[in-house]
């Protein structure tokens, strides 16, 4: 009898381990392609390597250099404006917007959303090409300036190296404002109405009915965008390298740009790794830090 | 209750708001279709044949085919494994899978960034270094981890009475698989589908770590190319980057719900 039942459970569960059968090739591509390079990252970055040849035990030497290059100083630096570009512009204009949208619940919002969401589907390339056609020399900015008279302002925008950050930066706004004002507009959707009944009767304007109801109920949406383009202006990469380089100088320079050039520039494949982890490492805790924040607010 | 006023402010700002995303893309549009060469804009003689032009320049129509492949096959293969790994862990409870589930999620965390090194030299040792095929197993790797988070949460959805009612039907684990949890996530298969066409199509980075070969590159890395090399043609520059935005964007008017809900329910719970 007992002997019976165990066989059964024991069969049972030899299934179930058959279960992993089913996880088997994804789980191998994954650890192919994510998991094993990560370990491998780590493992590089402790490592002095060009790429070929022997290599030889750098320690926390690849951190050091990393960490100390006054060019980080100066990426982090661009990356903090991008931050304002692609992150608290579009959001507070996303939130701004939302807020006006919801409360006059227009009609025919849906090519509206089509429209507006667009961006989120281009590829960078192609916002490229547009931005120098925008930007560029003989673009449409320096055309309309000219048009007006105002043709002493007129220059090549992404050669300049006081310009050339904020253009770029212009282009992140334009991707991500779409974005955040959809996930806000959605997030509106979800706050119950009696709240907005009840500030309406306690007489509360729109002003004090935005900081009382919609921003607090959008927490979740906040953090959301607040993790998505902070990460995304920390990435910056295609956007970059396609129009300036990184230049003019290293007026425009990224961590992901300092990643490529170690690498494949400079031949040091374990200061790229280093860098490659530490990136991982900082959009993480940027991540957990977000929703550890928006958690607390909305509990 | 509420305002004609208040009505009136609200088209306004769906206004502008599609009229700044729109304003550029009009742009490239009419510079893709007009005759000057110095990207000045011209509607009175409107050149469809850029895009032939464009098509044969350089090639680029061979490169718009192999990112075909490339996007078709990788999006093929993420909705045939990451469903099949989603219902190990979601609906069999397979031994282990919870710990399964936090490392398929971890993924979603690491980006490109943290394995792009090591990701290079190791596909340089392999036989189809540089290749497209390269791309392919690389993107298929990438695209796992949102797959399995994506198609599990559909399916953890599913009410267990209905999967319990298949089980004493007498279906084995494949048969409930195939003829009652899949019917009902297809529309999150759909979904993961189209996400996934979009993210590889749509990658740069990526293939121009992995891709020396010019031969082999896939149309975005392409059309970075030409926009540092022929300066000089930027009708016909347009006119490319029109045919690489287009096939994604046709498929975003077609599915547009999918798309949106997709990305914002995907930014949600990521």
């Amino acid at each position: 009898m007992r002997r019976s039942v165990r066989r059964k459970t024991n069969s049972r569960w030899w299934r179930r381990l058959g279960g992993w059968l089913y996880v088997l090739p994804a789980l191998a591509a994954y650890l192919l392609v994510v998991i094993i390079p990560t370990a491998q990252s780590v493992w590089y970055s402790f490592w002095n390597w060009s790429g070929v040849g022997a290599a030889t035990w750098a320690g926390l030497g690849n951190y050091i250099a990393f960490f100390t290059d006054p060019q980080l100083m100066q990426a982090l630096q661009h990356t903090l404006v991008f931050v304002v570009f692609y992150s608290i512009l579009p959001i507070v204009l996303g939130l701004v917007s939302a807020a006006l949208v919801s409360r006059s619940r227009v009609r025919g919002a849906g090519v509206f959303r089509t429209i507006i969401f667009l961006p989120q589907v281009l590829t960078s390339v192609v916002i490229v090409v547009m931005w120098n056609e925008l930007f560029g020399s003989n673009g449409l900015v320096n055309s309309a300036l000219e048009a007006v008279g105002l043709g002493s302002l007129a220059q090549p925008w992404l050669g300049s190296f006081q310009w050339a950050l904020p253009v770029l930066g212009l282009a992140g706004t334009w991707t991500t404002m779409g974005l955040c004002m959809l996930l806000f507009v959605a997030g509106v959707g979800n706050i119950p109405a009696e709240l907005y009944d009840a500030a309406r009767v306690d007489g509360a304007g729109a002003v004090r009915e935005f900081f009382t109801v919609t921003l607090p109920g959008l927490m979740p949406q906040l953090a959301v965008a607040l993790t998505l383009t902070v990460i995304g202006a920390l990435r910056v990469f295609d956007l970059v390298w396609l129009t300036t380089h990184g230049g003019p100088g290293d007026a425009t320079i990224t961590p992901s740009l300092l990643l490529y050039q170690t690498a494949f520039t400079n031949g040091s494949v374990g200061g790229a790794a280093a860098i490659g982890v530490s990136l991982a490492i900082v959009s993480t805790l940027i991540a957990l830090g977000i929703v550890a924040i928006s958690d607390r607010r909305t509990a | 209750m509420i305002g004609r006023f208040e009505r009136i402010v609200g088209y306004a700002i769906l206004t502008i708001f599609s009229a700044i995303v729109l304003f550029p893309v009009l742009m490239l549009v009419l510079t893709a279709i007009s005759p000057s060469g110095s990207g000045r804009i011209g509607v009175t003689d409107l050149r469809w044949d850029n895009f032939v032009i464009a098509w044969q320049q350089s090639d680029f129509g061979s490169h718009l085919l192999l990112s075909l492949v490339l996007a078709i096959s990788v999006s093929v293969v993420t909705v045939l494994i990451t469903p099949l790994a989603a219902y190990a862990i979601g609906v069999l409870r397979i031994p282990g899978h919870r710990m399964l589930f936090i490392l398929f999620l971890a993924g979603i965390m690491i980006p490109l960034e943290g394995i792009i090194v090591p990701l290079y030299f190791t596909m340089r040792t392999t036989p189809f270094a540089s290749t497209i095929g390269s791309l392919i197993i690389a993107q298929i790797g990438l695209s796992v981890s949102f797959g399995v988070f994506w198609m599990r949460a559909a399916m953890v959805a599913i009410p267990a009475s209905l999967v319990e009612s298949g089980r004493m039907d007498g279906a084995g684990s494949f048969g409930l698989f195939r003829s009652i949890v899949m019917p009902l996530v297809l529309p999150a298969l759909t979904t993961l589908g189209l996400l996934t066409f979009m993210w590889v199509w749509n990658d740069y980075f990526l293939a121009f770590v992995l891709i020396n070969n010019p031969d082999q590159l896939p149309v975005t890395v392409a059309l970075g190319d030409f926009t540092t090399k022929y300066s000089t043609q930027i009708n016909l520059m347009s006119a490319c980057a029109v045919l690489v935005a287009l096939p994604v964007v046709i498929l975003y008017l077609c599915f547009q719900r999918q798309f949106i809900s997709g990305i914002l329910s995907g930014a949600l719970k990521g």
